[in-house]
């Protein structure tokens, strides 16, 4: 039998694990990927909030409704030649007085692309994660963390919709400045957003928040293997240290389910 | 932004027009605009002849096209008869402002002097206020609205593009710019018809500010 036997029951996981995920902190990611039709730049801000905690015997901590609130900083170009119709300025003549008519020639318009430098917004996702509990000594420490199994599906906050419209509002100020844009305005934004489309956003973000999501790892107990039991309290009285020879960790199903670390110690 | 309306540079929706009043030869050369400064060949050729037809000119249109960071025209060399108009356009977007710039003082669109013209298409809604960046004072006023949109906010793209085949005259003689102020939609196209000048430009105020 452990010499030590420390146990929290759900209650006290919540309160644990909402703490340990708050030090998880803020998490990072630039890159690249496919926003709909366009290539985008990324930069990706993100941290957790627990959701509710359920300790599964014999290993599994289920956290539902984990939340991931996120913010991300985009930039992409859009080719109008994509969206817009082939336009050209007809022929325009004109009657010059005792002189005669002069035309001037058909000038058909080539699109530009239209870089946009940064998209900014934000929202939440929430998934379900079913963690498994991982102790590891390593330099001289033992660390106990919960890491993820299993993620369930990501569920989108409602925002995310909204996202289409702050892509709206910022490429068309951005469109405004294309000569000859003006009566296809409309056509162009309705154009863009329908190509990139909710699925288009979901595509393009799922991908970049899933690693952050089951790449997570929760730390629970870290303390070295070395353990000051009691500090030094003179010059003839030392610290007093004991060995932390094995730590497991289970959860332990009984009236009440609890998260249980075995600790067997020598002196 | 604005679009940008200056005689001085040519882009893809202006137009330059000379008219060749006398026979002879002339030479010139499509450049990036102050590009005459650098490159004074003048490679090009207009042949003038006497006049044998009865009207009173015809028109004859130079297509320039941008490539490997020169001009060329669709025609390097040209004959025509004396009183008749050449146009000249260069349609890519991406082609840098430029400047047709002949071997005579009349033949440069950077100034218009006698019996030459210059058009705009206007891309861009605005009040675009022209003055002579050369200082004569001639001067007017361009307002350009885009068209009408309707409870859905969409603009009756058949009536507007009926409407671009109509352009609106500006006759500049010596001093004097009639009609001095304009209403037109976007798309449409102003052509400045140049009689009798001291040498001038048709420059957007904004775009004069920007260069001075």
């Amino acid at each position: 039998m452990s010499e030590i036997i420390a146990a929290i029951d759900e209650t006290g996981a919540n309160t644990l694990l909402a703490d340990a995920i708050q030090t998880v902190g803020t998490l990072s990611k630039s890159g690249s990927g496919n926003l709909g039709p366009f290539g985008a730049s990324y930069t990706v801000h993100g941290s957790f909030t627990s959701g509710a905690v359920d300790l599964i015997p014999p290993d599994t901590i289920r956290i539902d409704h984990l939340h991931f609130a996120w913010h991300a900083d985009l930039s992409f170009s859009i080719d109008l030649n994509d969206f817009l119709p082939h336009f050209c300025l007809p022929q325009v003549c004109i009657d010059i007085p005792c002189v005669g008519e002069v035309c001037t020639p058909e000038i058909c318009i080539d699109w530009p692309t239209i870089p946009i430098p940064t998209v900014s917004f934000g929202d939440f996702v929430e998934a379900t994660a079913d963690f498994g509990l991982d102790v590891a000594l390593t330099s001289g420490n033992w660390k106990v963390q919960i890491v993820v199994k299993n993620v369930s599906q990501l569920q989108f906050g409602p925002g995310t919709a909204a996202i289409l419209g702050i892509i709206a509002a910022a490429i068309t100020p951005l469109l405004l400045a294309v000569p000859f844009i003006g009566p296809f305005l409309a056509i162009a934004v309705d154009a863009i957003i329908a190509a990139i489309g909710i699925a288009g956003l979901t595509g393009f973000l799922g991908p970049i928040i899933s690693p952050f999501i089951s790449g997570l790892k929760v730390p629970v107990y870290n303390q070295p293997k070395h353990f000051e039991l009691l500090p030094a309290a003179g010059a003839n009285d030392p610290a007093v240290f004991i060995e932390l020879d094995t730590v497991q960790a289970r959860i332990e199903g009984s009236d009440e389910d609890e998260l249980v670390l075995d600790i067997d110690i020598s002196a | 932004m604005f679009d940008r309306l200056d005689s001085r540079i040519l882009r893809f929706s202006d137009c330059y027009g000379q008219r060749f009043m006398k026979p002879g030869t002339y030479c010139y050369h499509a450049l990036p605009a102050t590009g005459y400064a650098v490159d004074i060949k003048r490679p090009f050729v207009i042949n003038v002849g006497e006049r044998k037809s009865t009207n009173v000119m015809n028109q004859h249109t130079v297509i320039l096209r941008f490539d490997k960071q020169s001009f060329q025209p669709d025609k390097t060399e040209l004959t025509i008869e004396s009183g008749d108009l050449v146009i000249w356009n260069c349609p890519d977007r991406n082609a840098p402002g430029y400047i047709v710039q002949g071997d005579k003082e009349f033949f440069a669109s950077v100034r218009l002097w006698n019996e030459c013209g210059f058009s705009h298409a206007f891309g861009m809604p605005g009040v675009y206020e022209w003055k002579d960046a050369y200082g004569s004072g001639i001067c007017g006023v361009i307002n350009v609205a885009d068209p009408p949109r309707d409870s859905k906010n969409c603009v009756d793209l058949a009536a507007w593009r009926e409407s671009l085949s109509k352009a609106v005259l500006v006759t500049i003689d010596k001093n004097e710019a009639q009609p001095e102020k304009v209403e037109i939609v976007t798309g449409q196209t102003v052509y400045f018809a140049i009689t009798v000048s001291k040498g001038i430009s048709i420059t957007d105020r904004r775009a004069f500010y920007a260069q001075t």
